[in-house]
């Protein structure tokens, strides 16, 4: 009993203590003790009653200008970027400890923040999703086939957005679509990633404190699926919709709490894969620029994101898609804007399943070793488990074709070699379920403006509401 | 088998099996782990290859066991692919590196299923044992007469090891299980059966026995599923089976439970899953049977069973209250153990002399309990000292205390491992969440893992 109580003291010592930002006030205090991937962390006891933004009153920012809005973030980008209060550099610090990436790619990606908060990005979105800033700013006139005068607005939503935690942009993302949008945004961190939206938040509340935008987020922390928060909370008299990535294991609970009036927009867990023509065996240098962007898809975000490529289908014979494996084994190693050249070592489990394929050739080859830098697996077939952690399964197939049928409606992006077979391929891939068709390469690259998991955010965030004569 | 392997191993039958000192102890095992690795590393290629890996030539100390132990993951890392196709050669030839014996001789020729593969394994010679491949692909695990013959001496001295009597074949047995089949469960419930059944009174719940084929081709309709080529028909008609071989089962378990009622006052076996045994209270009560009819000398035992079922959360207490004042017999080990744990009257879990017990970092990378005397936590690993066809060498994911001081509560011997046996949360379920996903998030039903 002795040596647990003091066990139990010493993890409470070393526990990271995370801050909760709320409607734009940073709040401390050590009042509820979690765990995350075995590192112990201490978070604020939660206030429900702080956690709503009454319906009998409009949001803070329902009626602040766009461009007033659009201020404010390019204001907090700049901050981001120069981090003058050093908020960045201590959630970073503090990340690096639960984060299961290395801390000098959490910190690139921390480094490449502020671009999300772009005037010209951020404009573009709502050019894009909405054509223009009429709409969210007023009533836009819809002249009616009947004649009958009408509007409608792209109304300000109340939104509770569950995040993600394998890449710092996805608090960026949501924050900046939530703000676009002027509604009021209830953030649940994730254990993963316990610093990033609250620093934000923190970069807003300093630019402009008290501003509307600054006091329509909060971003707190409680276990998902805690019947006690999320029972009381998800209901359509506080909230409109439940914006959740990562799909099952997020909304495994939540999703009995989706009905009339309280609507799940999904961020849903997807695989991404690559498909490569024979014309990478057309030269050897054609295969090593190939072999080069199929590494580089593979390890956005060191293979943790979902637009990191798992499975690569290539055009050729088993001699030729070995020369292809072992290029992309060596490319997996380098340093990239979005991968360090050591990844974690293999989960054990996971090596003993490799491990056992290495003794199955000719059927099987493996490249590389556990060790982090990279693995290629060749095989008819692809592998029965999920290739993570750099990990690629590389398939041979005759024709690009014979890939569609493990295409599906998990396939979120799939990067094509050479540019010009993409267009032979899309619709065959979109009617499978593929949701992004790009070339080989440009994985990592998500434009602003363009659609998210099939649908535009913010067309889906906002709440479409008529005037009608 | 060397000597200091044999000596620790044949205790199992000393009555004071459970009273040895843990410091002598220690010292036997670390001397039959050193043998036992000098003779399976040549005869195991894959223990070869992990011993070459890890550069240890030589067990000197128990940490130089971690980086051999093999994971559960080991005995079913064959292609689902050679199984899909039909490459019953080639399974063959992957077995063959997690076994010190020659499996590639066994003739597969015209093999049609897995069953059939199984069944011309056992028929060489080799009988094998599979766990039940829910999860996608199911376990094969190589297994001797041997290995058979010491799982029984491992039950008839560990079975309700807190009772003075042992096995006399002499009571009603009930295993609430099919007759048959290779898989390791069964294959205890068969043990039980022969040690403790009276030849007359021995009932199972079914006497179809259990084939594996069944539970593959909902494997195989989840990955047509996973492609999009299933249709909502064969979807529909999964569900239908799986609905249809419950409800089977339910009228042939209401008369086994009658005939549990009609011996209740005399000794029985009584083995079933908690979700069985709640049925079972069920019929009785609507028969008027009420708590604690039963004879006091009957041995029974609940487990598993509660994956993906609702059972009621007072569900042990229930069962408890039922079965009354009987002698209830409860064990912790893995699927690829000979030699399982077993639960003593101060609710701890006692091993055999001749399984080493390792709790290592969460990792599965430090051995936490080589000097310890207090409880310490982490992974559980074990070294079944009684494999004679495999490495009995295994890590779990399980997260368990183990009290390392010499003594238990009950007067027995330690280490002990501690009532609050975990799974280490898996990613996701430890409210990590991530972008990256398969479609396994987008398959539900019975199809379900």
């Amino acid at each position: 009993m002795n040596s647990e109580q003091s066990a139990m003291q010493t993890m409470q010592s070393e526990a990271v203590a995370i801050c909760h930002v709320i409607k734009g006030e940073c709040i401390t205090g050590a009042g509820a003790a979690y765990r995350s991937g075995g590192v112990p962390f201490t978070a604020p006891l939660l206030d429900l009653d702080t956690l709503v933004w009454p319906r009998a009153e409009p949001g803070p920012a329902f009626a602040t200008p766009l461009t007033e809005i659009i201020d404010v973030l390019v204001a907090t980008g700049d901050y981001l970027r120069r981090d003058p209060d050093g908020l960045l550099a201590s959630a970073l610090a503090h990340l690096a400890k639960v984060s299961t990436l290395p801390e000098a790619l959490l910190a690139r990606s921390y480094a490449g923040l502020h671009n999300h908060f772009q005037r010209r990005s951020l404009e573009f979105q709502v050019e894009q999703e909405l054509g223009g800033f009429d709409v969210l700013d007023g009533w836009r006139e819809v002249p009616c086939l009947s004649g009958r005068a009408a509007r409608v607005r792209a109304f300000p939503p109340r939104l509770v957005h569950v995040l993600a935690g394998n890449a710092p942009g996805v608090a960026a993302l949501s924050i900046v679509r939530g703000a676009l949008t002027k509604g009021v945004h209830l953030l649940k961190i994730p254990s993963n990633d316990l610093f990033s939206a609250t620093a934000i938040l923190r970069a807003i509340a300093a630019v402009a404190p008290g501003h509307p935008v600054s006091r329509s987020f909060s971003a707190v922390y409680w276990r998902g699926g805690d019947e006690a928060v999320e029972g009381t909370l998800f209901r359509p008299q506080f909230f409109d919709k439940l914006v959740a990535w990562g799909g099952a294991e997020s909304i495994r609970s939540a999703k009995r709490y989706i009905g009339p009036g309280f609507e799940l927009v999904s961020f849903d867990p997807k695989t991404s894969i690559s498909l490569i023509g024979r014309e990478v065996f057309e030269s050897e240098q054609n295969l090593q620029e190939a072999a080069a962007l199929a590494a580089a898809d593979a390890t956005v975000m060191n293979q943790q994101a979902c637009v990191s490529s798992r499975f690569q289908f290539i055009e050729g014979d088993v001699d030729d898609c070995d020369r292809f494996c072992a290029a992309l084994q060596r490319e997996l190693g380098m340093e990239r804007p979005a991968a360090t050249p050591l990844g974690k070592p293999l989960p054990e489990e996971l090596a003993q399943e490799i491990d056992a394929l290495r003794d199955l050739e000719p059927d099987y080859r493996v490249w590389g070793d556990g060790d982090g830098r990279g693995l290629v697996i060749r095989s008819e077939q692809p592998v029965d488990f999920h290739p993570d952690g750099k990990i690629v399964n590389v398939v041979p197939v005759a024709d690009l074709r014979d890939a569609l049928r493990h295409v599906g409606v998990a396939t979120q992006t799939v990067g094509v070699y050479p540019l010009p077979r993409k267009a032979a391929l899309r619709d065959a891939l979109a009617a499978r379920g593929a949701q992004r068709v790009v070339t080989l390469g440009r994985a990592a690259l998500q434009e602003p403006g363009l659609s998210h998991d099939g649908f535009f955010p913010l067309h889906r965030f906002v709440r479409w509401v008529n005037d009608e004569d | 088998m060397t000597t200091v392997r044999r000596q620790l191993l044949d205790k199992i039958e000393d009555p004071r099996a459970f009273h040895q000192s843990a410091h002598e102890l220690r010292e036997l095992q670390l001397q039959a782990a050193r043998e036992l690795f000098a003779e399976r590393r040549e005869q195991i290629p894959l223990l070869q290859k992990r011993a070459a890996d890890a550069g240890v030539d030589e067990i000197r100390t128990l940490a130089d066991l971690v980086p051999l132990l093999f994971s559960h993951t080991a005995y079913k890392s064959y292609p689902k692919a050679f199984l899909d196709q039909g490459r019953w050669a080639r399974l063959s030839q992957w077995l063959r590196t997690l076994t010190v014996q020659d499996v590639t001789q066994v003739d597969v020729a015209g093999v049609r299923d897995i069953d059939e593969w199984i069944e011309r394994f056992w028929r060489a010679g080799f009988p094998l044992l599979a766990t039940s491949g829910t999860s996608g692909k199911c376990s094969l695990l190589p297994r001797t007469d041997a290995d058979r013959q010491a799982a029984e001496r491992h039950q008839y001295y560990t079975m309700g090891f807190q009772y003075p009597q042992r096995p006399a074949r002499d009571r009603h047995f009930f295993y609430l299980g099919p007759r048959g089949g290779p898989n390791s469960g069964v294959d205890i419930g068969l043990i039980h059966a022969q040690q403790w059944g009276r030849p007359d009174s021995i009932h199972f719940l079914s006497d179809e026995p259990l084939r594996l084929a069944d539970t593959l081709k909902m494997v195989e309709l989840r990955k047509r599923m996973a492609e999009g080529s299933a249709t909502p028909g064969e979807i529909a008609a999964a569900e239908a089976e799986a609905k249809e071989r419950a409800a089977r089962m339910a009228p042939r378990l209401a008369e086994l439970t009658e005939k549990i009622i009609a011996c209740r006052r005399e000794p029985m076996f009584l083995t079933g899953q908690w979700a069985q045994h709640l049925q079972i209270i069920e019929t009785a009560r609507a028969m008027g049977v009420r708590d604690g009819e039963f004879h006091p000398e009957s041995l029974i035992s609940a487990g598993g069973g509660v994956k993906g079922i609702a059972l009621p959360a007072d569900y042990r207490e229930r069962v408890d209250a039922f079965y009354g004042s009987v002698r209830r017999s409860s064990g912790y080990g893995m699927t690829e153990m000979l030699q399982t744990l077993s639960k003593c009257e101060a609710g701890r879990y006692h091993r055999a002399p001749g399984v080493i017990l390792l709790v290592l970092d969460e990792s599965g990378t430090q051995l936490l309990n080589d000097r310890s005397d207090g409880v310490v936590a982490g992974r559980a690993a074990f070294l079944d000292l009684s494999c004679e066809a495999r490495w009995g060498g295994i890590i779990s994911g399980d997260r368990i205390q183990v009290d390392c001081a010499d003594s238990c509560p009950c007067g027995r011997s330690g280490p002990t491992v501690l009532d609050s046996i975990a799974r280490f949360a898996p990613p996701g379920q430890d409210d990590h969440i991530g972008c990256a996903g398969t479609i396994d998030a987008y398959i539900r039903g019975a199809i379900d893992a």
